[in-house]
Protein backbone atom coordinates (compact mmCIF):
# COMPACT_ATOMS: atom_id res chain seq x y z
CA UNK A 1 0.00 0.00 0.00
CA UNK A 2 1.59 3.51 -0.91
CA UNK A 3 1.97 5.78 1.88
CA UNK A 4 3.62 8.77 2.22
CA UNK A 5 6.63 8.68 4.63
CA UNK A 6 9.99 9.48 5.45
CA UNK A 7 12.89 7.52 4.60
CA UNK A 8 13.33 6.68 8.56
CA UNK A 9 9.48 5.61 8.63
CA UNK A 10 10.43 3.63 5.87
CA UNK A 11 12.76 1.76 7.13
CA UNK A 12 11.43 0.91 10.24
CA UNK A 13 8.46 -0.49 8.37
CA UNK A 14 11.07 -2.83 6.28
CA UNK A 15 12.70 -3.61 9.42
CA UNK A 16 9.55 -4.69 11.07
CA UNK A 17 7.87 -6.73 8.16
CA UNK A 18 11.13 -8.81 8.61
CA UNK A 19 10.67 -9.71 11.82
CA UNK A 20 13.96 -9.23 13.78
CA UNK A 21 14.18 -11.36 16.78
CA UNK A 22 16.62 -8.53 18.42
CA UNK A 23 16.77 -4.91 18.12
CA UNK A 24 19.61 -3.29 19.91
CA UNK A 25 19.58 0.01 19.25
CA UNK A 26 21.27 3.56 20.63
CA UNK A 27 19.44 7.20 19.20
CA UNK A 28 21.48 9.66 17.55
CA UNK A 29 20.25 12.36 14.93
CA UNK A 30 19.42 12.00 12.20
CA UNK A 31 18.48 8.25 12.87
CA UNK A 32 16.49 8.31 15.97
CA UNK A 33 13.16 8.60 14.41
CA UNK A 34 14.42 4.88 13.27
CA UNK A 35 14.39 3.63 16.69
CA UNK A 36 11.50 5.75 17.80
CA UNK A 37 9.43 3.97 15.22
CA UNK A 38 10.57 0.63 16.16
CA UNK A 39 10.48 1.76 19.80
CA UNK A 40 6.40 2.34 19.33
CA UNK A 41 6.03 -0.88 17.39
CA UNK A 42 7.61 -3.20 20.22
CA UNK A 43 5.24 -1.27 22.83
CA UNK A 44 1.98 -1.84 20.45
CA UNK A 45 3.50 -5.87 19.87
CA UNK A 46 3.46 -5.21 16.29
CA UNK A 47 7.51 -5.51 16.45
CA UNK A 48 7.23 -8.97 17.44
CA UNK A 49 11.10 -9.20 18.52
CA UNK A 50 12.91 -7.50 21.59
CA UNK A 51 14.19 -3.80 21.73
CA UNK A 52 17.17 -3.61 23.53
CA UNK A 53 17.34 0.36 24.61
CA UNK A 54 21.27 0.48 24.79
CA UNK A 55 23.41 2.70 26.57
CA UNK A 56 25.80 3.35 23.48
CA UNK A 57 26.52 2.67 19.92
CA UNK A 58 29.40 0.36 20.85
CA UNK A 59 27.47 -1.81 23.31
CA UNK A 60 24.50 -1.84 20.47
CA UNK A 61 27.02 -3.86 18.33
CA UNK A 62 28.51 -5.78 20.80
CA UNK A 63 24.36 -6.93 21.59
CA UNK A 64 23.83 -7.19 18.53
CA UNK A 65 27.01 -9.74 17.92
CA UNK A 66 25.58 -12.07 20.46
CA UNK A 67 22.38 -11.95 19.17
CA UNK A 68 22.91 -13.07 15.44
CA UNK A 69 25.57 -15.74 16.73
CA UNK A 70 22.31 -17.25 19.14
CA UNK A 71 20.57 -17.49 15.70
CA UNK A 72 18.85 -14.84 15.88
CA UNK A 73 17.71 -11.71 13.07
CA UNK A 74 19.25 -8.69 14.30
CA UNK A 75 18.72 -5.33 13.46
CA UNK A 76 20.23 -2.17 14.33
CA UNK A 77 20.88 1.32 13.19
CA UNK A 78 23.32 4.64 13.52
CA UNK A 79 24.61 7.55 12.01
CA UNK A 80 27.87 9.40 12.22
CA UNK A 81 29.47 9.97 15.76
CA UNK A 82 27.31 6.31 16.93
CA UNK A 83 29.00 4.81 13.42
CA UNK A 84 32.53 5.76 14.53
CA UNK A 85 31.66 4.73 18.18
CA UNK A 86 30.90 1.69 16.79
CA UNK A 87 33.94 0.97 14.61
CA UNK A 88 36.00 -1.36 17.17
CA UNK A 89 32.51 -3.92 17.10
CA UNK A 90 31.83 -3.74 13.73
CA UNK A 91 35.41 -5.77 12.68
CA UNK A 92 34.19 -7.99 15.27
CA UNK A 93 30.40 -8.77 13.40
CA UNK A 94 32.17 -9.12 10.20
CA UNK A 95 34.89 -11.62 11.90
CA UNK A 96 32.34 -13.40 13.75
CA UNK A 97 30.63 -14.23 9.97
CA UNK A 98 27.22 -12.54 11.91
CA UNK A 99 24.23 -11.47 9.67
CA UNK A 100 23.14 -8.06 11.70
CA UNK A 101 21.38 -5.79 8.93
CA UNK A 102 22.29 -2.10 10.05
CA UNK A 103 20.39 0.93 8.58
CA UNK A 104 23.23 3.68 8.33
CA UNK A 105 22.48 7.38 7.93
CA UNK A 106 25.09 9.60 6.60
CA UNK A 107 25.43 12.48 8.82
CA UNK A 108 28.78 14.27 9.15
CA UNK A 109 31.67 13.53 11.48
CA UNK A 110 32.58 15.91 14.00
CA UNK A 111 34.28 18.62 13.81
CA UNK A 112 32.63 21.07 13.16
CA UNK A 113 29.91 19.87 14.38
CA UNK A 114 26.78 19.76 12.06
CA UNK A 115 23.47 17.15 11.12
CA UNK A 116 23.79 17.07 7.74
CA UNK A 117 24.30 14.60 4.96
CA UNK A 118 27.58 14.05 4.11
CA UNK A 119 28.93 9.83 3.40
CA UNK A 120 32.53 9.73 4.78
CA UNK A 121 30.72 8.17 8.33
CA UNK A 122 29.80 4.75 6.30
CA UNK A 123 33.11 5.37 4.01
CA UNK A 124 35.31 5.76 6.63
CA UNK A 125 34.14 1.92 7.32
CA UNK A 126 34.56 0.85 4.18
CA UNK A 127 37.25 -1.83 5.53
CA UNK A 128 35.61 -3.13 8.63
CA UNK A 129 34.18 -6.26 6.07
CA UNK A 130 30.79 -5.13 6.20
CA UNK A 131 28.89 -4.83 2.91
CA UNK A 132 27.50 -1.33 1.82
CA UNK A 133 24.69 -0.79 -0.20
CA UNK A 134 23.87 2.98 -1.12
CA UNK A 135 20.15 4.06 -1.80
CA UNK A 136 18.66 7.08 -3.61
CA UNK A 137 15.09 7.37 -2.64
CA UNK A 138 12.59 6.23 0.09
CA UNK A 139 11.62 3.18 -1.73
CA UNK A 140 14.84 1.79 -2.15
CA UNK A 141 15.62 2.07 1.51
CA UNK A 142 13.16 0.19 2.07
CA UNK A 143 13.45 -2.34 -0.33
CA UNK A 144 17.19 -2.65 0.19
CA UNK A 145 16.97 -3.16 4.13
CA UNK A 146 14.71 -6.40 2.91
CA UNK A 147 17.11 -7.47 0.39
CA UNK A 148 20.04 -6.82 2.93
CA UNK A 149 18.23 -9.78 5.13
CA UNK A 150 18.19 -11.95 2.82
CA UNK A 151 21.85 -11.53 1.69
CA UNK A 152 23.53 -10.90 5.18
CA UNK A 153 21.90 -14.58 5.97
CA UNK A 154 23.03 -16.67 2.89
CA UNK A 155 26.32 -15.55 3.08
CA UNK A 156 26.93 -14.58 6.53
CA UNK A 157 28.29 -11.03 6.49
CA UNK A 158 26.91 -8.16 7.95
CA UNK A 159 25.51 -5.32 5.75
CA UNK A 160 24.70 -1.72 6.34
CA UNK A 161 22.00 -0.21 4.58
CA UNK A 162 23.22 3.81 3.65
CA UNK A 163 20.68 6.45 3.42
CA UNK A 164 21.59 10.26 3.77
CA UNK A 165 20.30 12.55 6.36
CA UNK A 166 17.54 14.64 5.63
CA UNK A 167 16.91 14.16 1.75
CA UNK A 168 16.14 10.31 3.00
CA UNK A 169 15.86 10.17 6.35
CA UNK A 170 13.47 13.22 7.02
CA UNK A 171 12.13 13.56 3.65
CA UNK A 172 8.54 12.47 2.82
CA UNK A 173 7.43 11.32 -0.51
CA UNK A 174 4.66 8.62 -1.50
CA UNK A 175 6.38 5.07 -0.61
CA UNK A 176 5.13 1.64 -1.28
CA UNK A 177 4.90 -0.50 2.03
CA UNK A 178 4.48 -4.06 0.79
CA UNK A 179 2.23 -6.43 3.09
CA UNK A 180 3.51 -8.51 5.76
CA UNK A 181 2.62 -11.64 3.88
CA UNK A 182 4.62 -10.67 0.33
CA UNK A 183 7.85 -9.70 2.99
CA UNK A 184 7.00 -13.51 4.89
CA UNK A 185 6.93 -14.95 1.13
CA UNK A 186 10.38 -13.13 -0.50
CA UNK A 187 11.93 -13.51 3.22
CA UNK A 188 12.49 -17.31 4.76
CA UNK A 189 12.17 -17.39 8.41
CA UNK A 190 15.79 -16.88 9.96
CA UNK A 191 18.12 -20.13 9.58
CA UNK A 192 20.89 -19.09 11.28
CA UNK A 193 24.14 -21.05 12.64
CA UNK A 194 23.56 -21.24 16.74
CA UNK A 195 26.64 -20.71 17.66
CA UNK A 196 26.09 -19.39 20.69
CA UNK A 197 23.97 -21.01 24.03
CA UNK A 198 23.86 -18.57 25.82
CA UNK A 199 22.26 -21.25 28.78
CA UNK A 200 26.17 -22.40 28.27
CA UNK A 201 27.92 -19.58 27.56
CA UNK A 202 31.54 -19.75 26.62
CA UNK A 203 34.04 -17.65 24.83
CA UNK A 204 33.44 -17.29 20.88
CA UNK A 205 36.31 -15.02 19.96
CA UNK A 206 39.39 -17.68 19.43
CA UNK A 207 43.02 -16.58 19.71
CA UNK A 208 44.59 -18.06 15.95
CA UNK A 209 47.61 -18.66 14.82
CA UNK A 210 49.29 -15.98 12.20
CA UNK A 211 48.25 -18.37 9.67
CA UNK A 212 45.19 -19.22 10.48
CA UNK A 213 44.61 -15.18 11.00
CA UNK A 214 45.15 -14.99 7.10
CA UNK A 215 43.53 -17.92 6.09
CA UNK A 216 39.93 -16.53 8.20
CA UNK A 217 40.39 -13.47 6.06
CA UNK A 218 40.94 -15.09 2.87
CA UNK A 219 37.60 -16.79 3.53
CA UNK A 220 35.87 -13.78 4.07
CA UNK A 221 37.49 -12.11 1.20
CA UNK A 222 35.68 -15.20 -0.75
CA UNK A 223 32.73 -14.48 1.10
CA UNK A 224 32.66 -11.10 -0.51
CA UNK A 225 32.87 -12.60 -4.10
CA UNK A 226 30.45 -15.18 -3.19
CA UNK A 227 27.71 -12.32 -1.12
CA UNK A 228 28.36 -10.02 -4.87
CA UNK A 229 27.03 -13.02 -6.74
CA UNK A 230 23.90 -13.20 -4.28
CA UNK A 231 23.08 -9.53 -3.81
CA UNK A 232 22.63 -9.63 -7.52
CA UNK A 233 20.58 -12.64 -7.31
CA UNK A 234 18.47 -11.57 -4.38
CA UNK A 235 17.77 -7.98 -6.67
CA UNK A 236 16.83 -9.96 -9.47
CA UNK A 237 14.36 -12.02 -7.89
CA UNK A 238 12.96 -9.11 -5.50
CA UNK A 239 12.26 -7.40 -8.86
CA UNK A 240 10.70 -10.91 -9.82
CA UNK A 241 8.41 -11.04 -6.66
CA UNK A 242 7.93 -6.77 -6.01
CA UNK A 243 8.55 -5.76 -9.32
CA UNK A 244 11.19 -3.04 -8.09
CA UNK A 245 14.60 -3.91 -8.86
CA UNK A 246 17.94 -1.64 -9.02
CA UNK A 247 20.75 -3.46 -9.73
CA UNK A 248 24.54 -3.48 -8.11
CA UNK A 249 25.11 -0.83 -10.51
CA UNK A 250 23.03 0.88 -12.79
CA UNK A 251 23.47 2.36 -16.17
CA UNK A 252 21.23 5.15 -18.44
CA UNK A 253 21.76 6.66 -21.83
CA UNK A 254 25.54 5.11 -21.95
CA UNK A 255 25.41 3.70 -25.77
CA UNK A 256 25.89 7.03 -27.41
CA UNK A 257 27.37 9.33 -24.58
CA UNK A 258 30.45 11.77 -24.92
CA UNK A 259 30.84 11.66 -21.11
CA UNK A 260 29.71 9.57 -18.23
CA UNK A 261 28.56 10.91 -14.70
CA UNK A 262 29.29 8.15 -11.84
CA UNK A 263 27.39 9.08 -8.84
CA UNK A 264 25.71 7.55 -5.89
CA UNK A 265 22.87 7.85 -3.31
CA UNK A 266 19.87 11.02 -3.55
CA UNK A 267 22.43 12.73 -6.17
CA UNK A 268 21.62 10.46 -8.65
CA UNK A 269 17.98 11.19 -8.29
CA UNK A 270 18.38 15.06 -9.34
CA UNK A 271 21.06 14.24 -12.19
CA UNK A 272 18.46 12.02 -13.45
CA UNK A 273 16.87 15.24 -14.14
CA UNK A 274 19.50 17.50 -14.83
CA UNK A 275 20.87 15.06 -17.68
CA UNK A 276 17.51 14.80 -19.36
CA UNK A 277 17.76 18.31 -19.61
CA UNK A 278 21.62 18.42 -21.36
CA UNK A 279 20.33 16.07 -23.64
CA UNK A 280 17.22 18.59 -24.86
CA UNK A 281 20.33 20.75 -25.11
CA UNK A 282 22.31 18.15 -27.42
CA UNK A 283 24.86 16.96 -24.88
CA UNK A 284 24.80 13.37 -24.50
CA UNK A 285 25.66 12.61 -20.93
CA UNK A 286 25.67 8.43 -19.04
CA UNK A 287 24.86 7.61 -15.91
CA UNK A 288 26.39 5.18 -13.73
CA UNK A 289 24.62 4.74 -10.09
CA UNK A 290 26.85 2.89 -7.61
CA UNK A 291 24.69 1.27 -5.23
CA UNK A 292 26.73 -1.99 -3.55
CA UNK A 293 29.68 -0.44 -2.51
CA UNK A 294 31.33 -3.09 -0.75
CA UNK A 295 31.61 -5.72 -2.08
CA UNK A 296 32.78 -3.53 -5.08
CA UNK A 297 31.04 -4.51 -8.10
CA UNK A 298 34.57 -3.61 -10.07
CA UNK A 299 32.97 -6.46 -13.12
CA UNK A 300 30.03 -4.40 -13.71
CA UNK A 301 31.62 -1.25 -13.69
CA UNK A 302 34.01 -1.96 -15.99
CA UNK A 303 31.65 -4.12 -18.37
CA UNK A 304 29.82 -0.82 -18.23
CA UNK A 305 33.01 2.13 -18.10
CA UNK A 306 35.36 0.04 -20.46
CA UNK A 307 34.57 1.73 -23.54
CA UNK A 308 34.27 4.91 -22.20
CA UNK A 309 36.96 7.43 -22.33
CA UNK A 310 35.89 10.65 -20.40
CA UNK A 311 34.18 10.17 -16.93
CA UNK A 312 33.30 12.52 -14.06
CA UNK A 313 32.64 11.24 -10.67
CA UNK A 314 30.62 13.49 -7.92
CA UNK A 315 31.39 12.80 -4.56
CA UNK A 316 29.35 13.79 -1.22
CA UNK A 317 32.63 12.73 0.97
CA UNK A 318 36.41 12.95 1.19
CA UNK A 319 39.40 11.13 2.03
CA UNK A 320 41.33 13.93 2.93
CA UNK A 321 44.77 14.33 1.56
CA UNK A 322 43.41 11.81 -1.63
CA UNK A 323 40.06 12.98 -3.09
CA UNK A 324 36.11 11.51 -3.17
CA UNK A 325 36.23 7.71 -1.91
CA UNK A 326 34.05 6.85 -5.06
CA UNK A 327 36.70 8.87 -7.77
CA UNK A 328 39.05 6.62 -6.00
CA UNK A 329 37.51 3.72 -6.26
CA UNK A 330 36.08 4.36 -9.63
CA UNK A 331 39.62 4.84 -11.00
CA UNK A 332 41.03 1.55 -9.17
CA UNK A 333 38.51 -0.47 -10.77
CA UNK A 334 39.50 1.28 -14.45
CA UNK A 335 43.04 1.03 -14.13
CA UNK A 336 43.66 -2.47 -16.19
CA UNK A 337 40.88 -0.89 -18.66
CA UNK A 338 41.97 -1.17 -22.60
CA UNK A 339 40.88 1.93 -23.41
CA UNK A 340 42.65 4.97 -21.91
CA UNK A 341 40.74 7.29 -19.75
CA UNK A 342 40.35 10.68 -18.48
CA UNK A 343 38.74 10.78 -14.71
CA UNK A 344 37.68 13.90 -12.97
CA UNK A 345 36.74 14.28 -9.49
CA UNK A 346 34.00 16.75 -8.35
CA UNK A 347 33.15 17.15 -4.92
CA UNK A 348 29.64 18.53 -4.41
CA UNK A 349 27.22 18.06 -1.47
CA UNK A 350 29.87 17.75 1.27
CA UNK A 351 28.44 18.83 4.57
CA UNK A 352 25.03 18.58 3.37
CA UNK A 353 25.24 21.43 0.91
CA UNK A 354 22.75 21.39 -1.69
CA UNK A 355 23.49 19.42 -5.23
CA UNK A 356 20.78 21.13 -7.48
CA UNK A 357 20.04 20.58 -11.17
CA UNK A 358 22.39 23.59 -11.85
CA UNK A 359 25.46 22.54 -10.10
CA UNK A 360 25.32 19.17 -11.59
CA UNK A 361 25.06 20.70 -15.27
CA UNK A 362 28.17 22.61 -14.03
CA UNK A 363 29.83 20.08 -12.93
CA UNK A 364 28.90 18.36 -16.29
CA UNK A 365 30.43 21.57 -18.48
CA UNK A 366 33.29 21.58 -16.74
CA UNK A 367 34.25 17.97 -17.97
CA UNK A 368 33.42 18.42 -21.29
CA UNK A 369 35.15 21.17 -21.91
CA UNK A 370 37.97 20.41 -19.78
CA UNK A 371 41.43 19.89 -21.66
CA UNK A 372 43.64 18.39 -18.89
CA UNK A 373 41.83 16.70 -16.08
CA UNK A 374 43.24 16.91 -12.72
CA UNK A 375 44.27 13.97 -10.07
CA UNK A 376 43.20 16.30 -7.66
CA UNK A 377 39.10 16.65 -6.65
CA UNK A 378 37.18 19.93 -7.65
CA UNK A 379 35.41 21.61 -4.88
CA UNK A 380 31.96 22.61 -6.47
CA UNK A 381 29.64 25.42 -4.44
CA UNK A 382 26.49 26.65 -4.56
CA UNK A 383 26.28 29.84 -6.65
CA UNK B 1 5.35 21.36 -10.62
CA UNK B 2 4.40 22.67 -7.52
CA UNK B 3 6.67 24.34 -5.16
CA UNK B 4 5.97 25.65 -1.29
CA UNK B 5 7.98 27.11 1.29
CA UNK B 6 6.80 27.53 4.83
CA UNK B 7 8.49 30.26 7.30
CA UNK B 8 7.61 30.43 11.17
CA UNK B 9 9.00 29.46 14.47
CA UNK B 10 9.97 26.73 16.31
CA UNK B 11 6.71 25.45 18.03
CA UNK B 12 4.55 27.14 15.79
CA UNK B 13 4.15 23.64 14.08
CA UNK B 14 5.84 24.79 10.63
CA UNK B 15 6.93 21.28 10.03
CA UNK B 16 3.68 19.19 10.89
CA UNK B 17 2.23 22.11 8.75
CA UNK B 18 3.75 21.29 5.52
CA UNK B 19 3.50 17.53 6.59
CA UNK B 20 -0.27 18.15 6.80
CA UNK B 21 -0.78 19.44 3.91
CA UNK B 22 1.52 17.17 1.53
CA UNK B 23 -0.49 14.41 3.02
CA UNK B 24 -4.02 16.60 1.78
CA UNK B 25 -2.27 16.45 -1.74
CA UNK B 26 -1.49 12.67 -1.45
CA UNK B 27 -5.32 11.70 -0.52
CA UNK B 28 -5.65 14.16 -3.35
CA UNK B 29 -4.31 11.82 -5.86
CA UNK B 30 -0.61 14.02 -6.71
CA UNK B 31 2.91 13.10 -5.65
CA UNK B 32 4.46 15.13 -3.26
CA UNK B 33 7.46 15.88 -1.41
CA UNK B 34 8.13 17.20 2.17
CA UNK B 35 11.01 18.51 3.64
CA UNK B 36 12.74 21.01 6.25
CA UNK B 37 15.65 22.74 7.30
CA UNK B 38 16.16 23.37 10.94
CA UNK B 39 19.44 23.11 13.08
CA UNK B 40 19.25 23.12 16.96
CA UNK B 41 15.72 22.30 17.19
CA UNK B 42 14.55 24.95 19.83
CA UNK B 43 11.60 27.60 20.56
CA UNK B 44 11.52 30.87 18.40
CA UNK B 45 14.14 29.69 15.78
CA UNK B 46 12.93 30.18 12.32
CA UNK B 47 12.09 27.06 11.02
CA UNK B 48 11.63 26.21 6.89
CA UNK B 49 9.60 23.75 5.55
CA UNK B 50 9.23 22.79 1.93
CA UNK B 51 6.57 21.34 0.07
CA UNK B 52 6.70 19.67 -3.93
CA UNK B 53 3.79 18.91 -5.41
CA UNK B 54 3.09 17.15 -9.49
CA UNK B 55 0.98 15.07 -10.87
CA UNK B 56 4.04 12.42 -11.53
CA UNK B 57 7.31 11.52 -9.32
CA UNK B 58 9.15 13.98 -8.67
CA UNK B 59 13.02 13.17 -8.89
CA UNK B 60 14.36 16.10 -7.73
CA UNK B 61 16.35 16.06 -3.91
CA UNK B 62 17.56 19.47 -3.67
CA UNK B 63 16.37 22.32 -2.08
CA UNK B 64 13.84 25.11 -3.67
CA UNK B 65 15.61 28.09 -4.62
CA UNK B 66 11.69 30.21 -6.43
CA UNK B 67 8.75 29.18 -4.41
CA UNK B 68 5.64 29.45 -6.39
CA UNK B 69 4.10 29.77 -2.96
CA UNK B 70 5.04 31.43 0.47
CA UNK B 71 3.10 30.53 3.76
CA UNK B 72 4.18 32.69 6.39
CA UNK B 73 2.88 31.56 10.34
CA UNK B 74 4.73 34.43 11.58
CA UNK B 75 4.51 37.98 10.05
CA UNK B 76 7.69 39.07 11.75
CA UNK B 77 9.83 36.91 9.87
CA UNK B 78 8.66 38.08 6.40
CA UNK B 79 11.31 40.51 4.75
CA UNK B 80 10.06 42.36 1.31
CA UNK B 81 13.16 41.81 -0.31
CA UNK B 82 13.90 38.25 0.38
CA UNK B 83 10.55 37.47 -0.18
CA UNK B 84 10.89 39.32 -4.02
CA UNK B 85 14.22 37.80 -4.53
CA UNK B 86 12.89 34.08 -3.83
CA UNK B 87 8.96 34.11 -5.09
CA UNK B 88 8.34 33.58 -8.47
CA UNK B 89 6.54 36.77 -10.23
CA UNK B 90 2.97 35.23 -10.71
CA UNK B 91 3.69 33.99 -7.02
CA UNK B 92 1.18 33.80 -3.90
CA UNK B 93 2.03 34.33 0.04
CA UNK B 94 -0.01 33.33 2.68
CA UNK B 95 0.13 35.26 6.01
CA UNK B 96 -1.03 34.54 9.12
CA UNK B 97 -1.45 38.03 11.01
CA UNK B 98 -3.37 40.67 12.49
CA UNK B 99 -2.76 43.18 10.18
CA UNK B 100 -4.61 44.77 7.49
CA UNK B 101 -3.71 44.36 4.04
CA UNK B 102 -2.03 47.97 3.70
CA UNK B 103 0.19 46.65 6.28
CA UNK B 104 2.03 44.90 3.51
CA UNK B 105 2.57 47.53 0.70
CA UNK B 106 5.72 45.88 -0.83
CA UNK B 107 4.32 42.70 -1.34
CA UNK B 108 1.33 43.99 -3.40
CA UNK B 109 2.51 42.83 -6.45
CA UNK B 110 1.75 39.09 -5.44
CA UNK B 111 -1.04 37.44 -4.42
CA UNK B 112 -1.93 38.19 -0.75
CA UNK B 113 -3.79 36.14 1.28
CA UNK B 114 -4.79 37.17 4.90
CA UNK B 115 -5.68 35.31 7.60
CA UNK B 116 -5.83 35.71 11.46
CA UNK B 117 -5.42 31.69 11.89
CA UNK B 118 -4.27 32.65 15.34
CA UNK B 119 -7.10 33.99 16.68
CA UNK B 120 -9.45 31.59 14.88
CA UNK B 121 -7.33 28.63 16.81
CA UNK B 122 -8.12 30.50 20.24
CA UNK B 123 -11.70 31.05 19.76
CA UNK B 124 -11.82 27.55 18.87
CA UNK B 125 -9.69 26.41 21.94
CA UNK B 126 -6.26 25.19 20.67
CA UNK B 127 -4.44 28.07 22.35
CA UNK B 128 -0.99 28.44 20.38
CA UNK B 129 -1.42 26.08 18.15
CA UNK B 130 -3.22 27.38 14.22
CA UNK B 131 -1.26 25.63 11.77
CA UNK B 132 -4.49 24.01 10.72
CA UNK B 133 -5.97 27.00 10.34
CA UNK B 134 -3.36 28.07 8.38
CA UNK B 135 -4.10 25.22 6.04
CA UNK B 136 -7.71 25.64 5.58
CA UNK B 137 -7.08 29.44 4.57
CA UNK B 138 -4.40 27.93 2.29
CA UNK B 139 -7.10 25.07 0.30
CA UNK B 140 -8.83 29.07 -0.27
CA UNK B 141 -5.97 30.64 -1.76
CA UNK B 142 -4.45 27.79 -3.99
CA UNK B 143 -7.26 25.87 -5.39
CA UNK B 144 -6.37 22.44 -4.12
CA UNK B 145 -6.09 20.81 -2.78
CA UNK B 146 -10.19 20.32 -1.82
CA UNK B 147 -10.90 21.37 1.47
CA UNK B 148 -12.14 17.86 2.40
CA UNK B 149 -8.71 16.12 1.48
CA UNK B 150 -7.01 18.59 4.06
CA UNK B 151 -10.16 17.23 6.76
CA UNK B 152 -9.27 14.04 5.65
CA UNK B 153 -5.25 14.81 6.39
CA UNK B 154 -6.44 16.55 9.72
CA UNK B 155 -8.04 13.88 10.83
CA UNK B 156 -5.42 11.34 10.27
CA UNK B 157 -2.19 13.39 11.48
CA UNK B 158 -3.54 15.59 14.24
CA UNK B 159 -2.73 14.32 17.48
CA UNK B 160 -5.31 15.93 20.08
CA UNK B 161 -7.92 17.72 19.45
CA UNK B 162 -9.55 16.91 16.62
CA UNK B 163 -13.08 18.43 15.80
CA UNK B 164 -11.48 21.89 16.95
CA UNK B 165 -9.01 21.39 14.43
CA UNK B 166 -11.19 20.42 11.52
CA UNK B 167 -13.35 23.86 12.97
CA UNK B 168 -10.20 26.15 12.62
CA UNK B 169 -9.52 25.18 9.22
CA UNK B 170 -12.89 25.49 7.78
CA UNK B 171 -13.08 29.17 9.27
CA UNK B 172 -10.08 30.42 8.02
CA UNK B 173 -10.80 28.65 4.36
CA UNK B 174 -13.96 31.39 4.67
CA UNK B 175 -12.19 34.16 6.42
CA UNK B 176 -9.99 34.10 4.37
CA UNK B 177 -8.94 37.54 2.98
CA UNK B 178 -7.38 37.81 -0.61
CA UNK B 179 -5.84 40.83 -2.33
Amino acid sequence: MKQFITGNHSVAEAARRCRPGIVAAYPITPQTPIYEKLSEMEASGELGGIMMRMESEHSSMAACISASLTGARTFTATSSQGLALMHEMLHFASGARTAIVMACVNRTLALPWAFWSDQTDTLSQRDTGWMQIYVEHNQEALDSVIQAFRIAEQVLLPCMVVLEANFISHFMEPVDVPSQEDVDSFLPEVNLPRRFDIDNPSYVAGVVSQSQYRDFKQLSQEAMYVAQETAEKVDQEFGSFFGRSYGLVEAQDLADAELVLVTSATITSTARVALRQLREKDHKIGLVKIRLFRPFPTEHVRKLLDPVSKIAVIDRNISLGREGIFCAEVKAALCNSPVKKQIQGYLAGIGGTDVDVDLIQRIVLDALSRDAFLDRPIWMKEE
Amino acid sequence: MLEIRFSGRGGQGVVMASQMLGFAFFKAGFYPQCFSVFGGERRGAPVVSFLRIDQEKILLKCGIKHPNEMIYLDDSLIDPQEVKSLLKSDGKILINTRQTVAAFKPLHAFTLGLVDARAISEQQGLGRTFNTAILGAYCRLSGKPSLEALMESIEEMVPAKKKANLAAARQAYERLEIK
